[in-house]
């Protein structure tokens, strides 16, 4: 998957699922407060992101780092590496 | 120098009349309360509680009537028996007062700071208050759930802080979770007017005109379809509307 279909993907989950206009979903947008998400709406977050990646989102620390959109590009970006590296071994 | 020195009086004499009526209005009211509970269920005590700070909120409001207006705007068709999730925008450290307008027992879901006033954050823990920074989302879940079950309306500020802006700032979505798990009616409050009474960061009221709008309940078939995330929105986006309405000039 590429850099920009991840960041397409997600983009998407913010947009169906949070009904968060496109226009603002830039990278450096907060998610709490550019976007408007609270705690609890990250366990929706989460949950979107693994069916729409299919990948397990397990390390809370690395969860609990997001700020922004950004971030949450990479951290999907990291899991899809670990994903592709697990499965090449 | 006159507007400004008016404005000091007017503040002096609210928090003169607030400091002297609340010594008398809080021990009587706890009186009156305490007198009953022993020949009463917990349930019908609480409800006496609750009903008691609802009157300590209206003398509140009374002793600042000379110089901020009060105005309560409400459907006719609602039934004030009925428990309801009432959210609320937020502009003021008044506006728990101005909720003593609303002819329901109600509970307030607050932060932590609440908790932390003298002797109030005491009655707010006695009467039930809950605080949704520090219960686990289940808890919160199952205590607010067990109100509305008793009958017991709550009012939730979904910014979670007051705007100091006026713009009304994005909701969090606990209120309209709850909602969607326990069917009850969400109703919309809007207030405007409030910003100065007193500012945020100022502890000084200014005079003005504040006009509480209870919209129409939003009732389950309405909501049903609607994910937490689509009620948020579809509320947020109702009370921007209606308060852009309440302050256009007319």
């Amino acid at each position: 998957m590429t850099e920009q279909e991840i960041i397409d993907a997600t983009n998407d989950v913010f947009e169906k699922s949070f009904e968060v206009e496109r226009e603002r979903l830039v990278p450096q947008a907060q998610i709490f407060a550019d976007l408007g998400l609270d705690s609890l709406d990250i366990v929706d977050l989460i949950v979107a992101l693994q069916t729409r990646f299919e990948v397990k989102i397990r390390n809370e620390e690395k969860v609990r780092e997001i700020r922004t959109l950004q971030d949450i590009y990479r951290l999907i970006a990291s899991f899809k590496n670990d994903q592709n590296g697990t499965s090449a071994t | 120098m006159a507007k400004v020195l008016r404005l000091y009086l007017l503040n002096l004499y609210f928090y003169t009349c607030f400091l002297v009526l609340s010594a008398a209005v809080i021990p009587a009211l706890t009186l009156f309360v305490a007198c009953g509970a022993p020949f009463q269920s917990r349930r019908t005590t609480l409800k006496r509680f609750r009903r008691a700070i609802t009157w300590y909120g209206r003398v509140v409001l009374a002793i600042s009537s000379p110089f901020v207006t009060l105005r309560y705007q409400c459907p006719a068709q609602d039934d004030p028996g009925e428990p309801y999730i009432f959210v609320c925008n937020h502009r003021s450290a008044s506006d728990a007062f101005v909720m003593g307008l609303l002819p329901h027992e109600v509970v307030q879901i607050v932060n932590t700071w609440p908790f932390r006033i003298p002797v109030l954050g005491v009655y707010a823990r006695l009467a039930g208050y809950l605080n949704i920074r520090n219960l686990p989302h289940a808890t919160f879940l199952e205590q607010a759930s067990r109100l509305l079950n008793d009958g017991v309306s709550l009012i939730f500020f979904p910014e979670g802080t007051r705007s100091a802006t006026g713009k009304m700032g994005s909701f969090h979505s606990a209120a309209f979770r709850l909602a969607l798990a326990t069917r009850a009616c969400v109703v919309p409050l809007c207030i405007c007017g409030n910003e100065n009474t007193p500012p945020k960061g100022s502890p000084l009221l200014h005079p003005g005109q504040v006009t509480l709008r209870r919209l129409s309940p939003i009732t389950w078939a309405e909501y049903r379809e609607l994910t937490p995330i689509s009620l948020k929105n579809r509320v947020w986006q109702l009370m921007e509307r209606e308060l852009a309405r309440m302050e256009s000039p007319a």
